[in-house]
């Protein structure tokens, strides 16, 4: 069972404060060059939990790519994205992934335009382009926050 | 439920051949290595695959050996002491994460609870019920392997993994700020005791032993020093989530994996700090007032013995004690790291298992890489590519190290000197 005395005494402290200087950190590579503005906004609010390829990552959150959500009709899919959770009704991909979708809906219809443009021309076999009309119509339909 | 109507013997038709000396200028790959990296003298073999997603395992003090996977568990024999299994038993209805001996019962886990077989003289796989030591853990997704370490005693020492990133009002989401106090700490993010040898225990029957640990996955009982230890998967996304304070690559390598001693009643700053091993101390967490810099009130939390590389993912920890190794590695650590996904964009990292010199349970020098090459190419820097990640470790009866992998469900000994 646990020691009684304190773990903390000043030669533990002192170690404890030369000894978290060895954690080495490997070098980190300069952050990959985006080209269109969908693709940098999925690089900045998307790729580390799909992933770069969007085949997400296993147990944690699901492929984006090839998916029926992504190549399927857009206002859905725009309505996911700003809604996010597990449990969408007609979700089917992702249904054992650890971690929650969060919701994306603090972003502009450009924006989100813009990403759902992106991960279909990449993810959904080149499905339609999105407007920032489409999303917006998409966001009237939500309850007001 | 009888463990036996799920037993099925399955002879190891294993031929997987070892990568021989083919790589110059690397003695250890003469050795046999099965393709990873081992300091000079070392050398590993394969002693099954092909068991699903592996997670960890243990050998009995007869050689057997357990392997808990999430597609269930399995038991290992190598009758003719090469190495290789030559006997492997699935068995029971557990799928889950931890696996360990105590006297003569097999301990495991599953996300909801704890349970044990009986292991008669003899017998390969248990043929006993399964009995419940404590079940009722809420059942999340997030988090939710209950891993556990044992201690001489009788004590299961229980990590209950929070089910959330940093304790926000809305998990994982931009800007949004840390519930204070953190509710979620009530019933997770720390180490519950439950008496090993009582059945039918209820997870609410625990007595919370130390909190503020985001998931200690690995989680292990010092002996020589009679004390717990465990190594905590840090949070994420400090980037994506406040993009005023950090970027990309702050996030790929600052939020340290904290390695604690873990005493009675310690608290270790989850989910109000955070160790910035840039920075080299603690800081408050964005979502709790951090503003990349700002410290909580000195002393409250401790400063972790060591602090690795950001997403590491420390999987497991084992404290070095059998008589196949150099002396060196008498009393240290070693860790096996699963490897990143929240580092992209940035290259992934961890996927090896390291050393870390110790003595009398405090560190005495930095980490060395102990075995890597498990993750080989890995392209698209996505882990679902990555050849093998490394997951459990356990100590044989004749002190060779052994490891398990997620992706293919391999198992490697790892022994110094002749094979």
């Amino acid at each position: 069972m646990s020691r009684s005395r304190p773990f903390i005494s000043i030669g533990v402290l002192v170690l404890a404060a030369s000894a978290v200087a060895w954690g080495q950190s490997p070098p980190a590579a300069p952050a990959a060059d985006a080209g269109s503005p969908g693709q940098k906004l999925y690089a900045r609010h998307c790729l580390s939990c799909h992933q770069a390829d969007g085949y997400g990552v296993p147990n944690m959150q699901p492929a984006i790519k090839g998916g029926t959500w992504v190549r399927g009709e857009a206002k859905p899919l725009a309505l996911f994205v700003m809604t996010g959770g597990f449990d969408s009704a007609q979700r089917k991909e992702g249904a054992t992934a650890h971690n929650v979708m969060p919701p994306f809906r603090q972003l502009s219809d450009e924006d989100l335009a813009g990403i759902l443009t992106y991960i279909r021309q990449k993810f959904g076999d080149g499905a339609s382009e999105v407007t920032p009309a489409l999303v917006a119509e998409a966001r009237a339909t939500l309850p007001a926050q | 439920m009888r463990a036996t109507r799920f037993a099925k013997v399955v002879r190891s038709t294993l031929a997987v051949p070892l990568l021989l000396a083919t790589s110059m200028g690397n003695p250890a790959m003469a050795a046999g290595t099965d393709g990873l990296t081992l300091p000079e003298g070392f050398s590993a073999t394969v002693v099954q695959e092909g068991q699903g997603t592996g997670r960890h395992l243990a050998v009995a003090a007869n050689g057997d050996i357990y392997l808990a996977s999430r597609n269930g568990l399995v038991a290992m024999r190598d009758k003719d002491g090469d190495g290789k299994a030559d006997e492997t038993m699935k068995f029971g209805d557990v799928q889950g994460t931890e696996v360990r001996l105590f006297k003569n019962w097999l301990y495991v886990s599953d996300n909801v609870g704890v349970y044990r077989y009986r292991l008669k003289k003899g017998e390969l796989a248990p043929t006993g019920p399964r009995e419940v030591v404590v079940d009722g853990f809420p059942m999340e997704r997030q988090h939710a392997d209950k891993t556990f370490a044992l201690d001489p005693k009788g004590t299961v020492y229980v990590n209950v993994g929070a089910p959330s990133n940093s304790c926000q009002q809305n998990d994982r989401q931009e800007g949004s700020l840390g519930q204070n106090p953190c509710p979620i700490l009530e019933k997770y993010g720390g180490v519950w005791v439950f008496p090993a040898n009582q059945v039918n225990q209820k997870a609410t029957d625990g007595r919370r032993f130390a909190t503020g640990m985001r998931n200690a996955v690995a989680i292990e009982w010092n002996a020589a020093q009679k004390a717990l230890y465990a190594v905590i998967h840090g949070r994420d996304s400090i980037d994506t989530l406040f993009p005023t304070l950090y970027n990309a690559e702050d996030n790929a390598t600052r939020q340290g994996e904290e390695f604690h001693r873990i005493t009675d009643g310690g608290d270790y700053g989850w989910p109000y700090t955070f160790w910035d091993t840039r920075l080299g101390k603690r800081v408050l967490a964005p979502e709790y007032g951090g503003d990349g810099k700002k410290e909580p009130e000195a002393g409250k939390y401790p400063a972790p013995l060591v602090a690795y590389p950001a997403h590491w993912a420390p999987n497991d920890l084992l404290f070095y004690a059998g008589k196949n190794f150099p002396a060196k590695y008498q009393g240290g650590a070693f860790i096996a790291f699963h490897g990143s996904w929240n580092r992209a964009p940035e290259p992934q990292a961890g996927y090896k298992v390291v050393f870390q010199p110790m003595k009398n349970g405090k560190p005495t020098g930095p980490y060395e890489v102990f075995a890597d090459g498990f993750a080989g190419e890995m392209a698209d820097n996505n882990p679902r590519n990555a050849r093998y990640r490394p997951v459990g470790l356990a100590v044989g009866p004749d002190g060779s190290l052994y490891v398990s992998d997620s992706q293919k469900g391999r198992v490697w000994r790892i022994r110094h000197g002749g094979m």
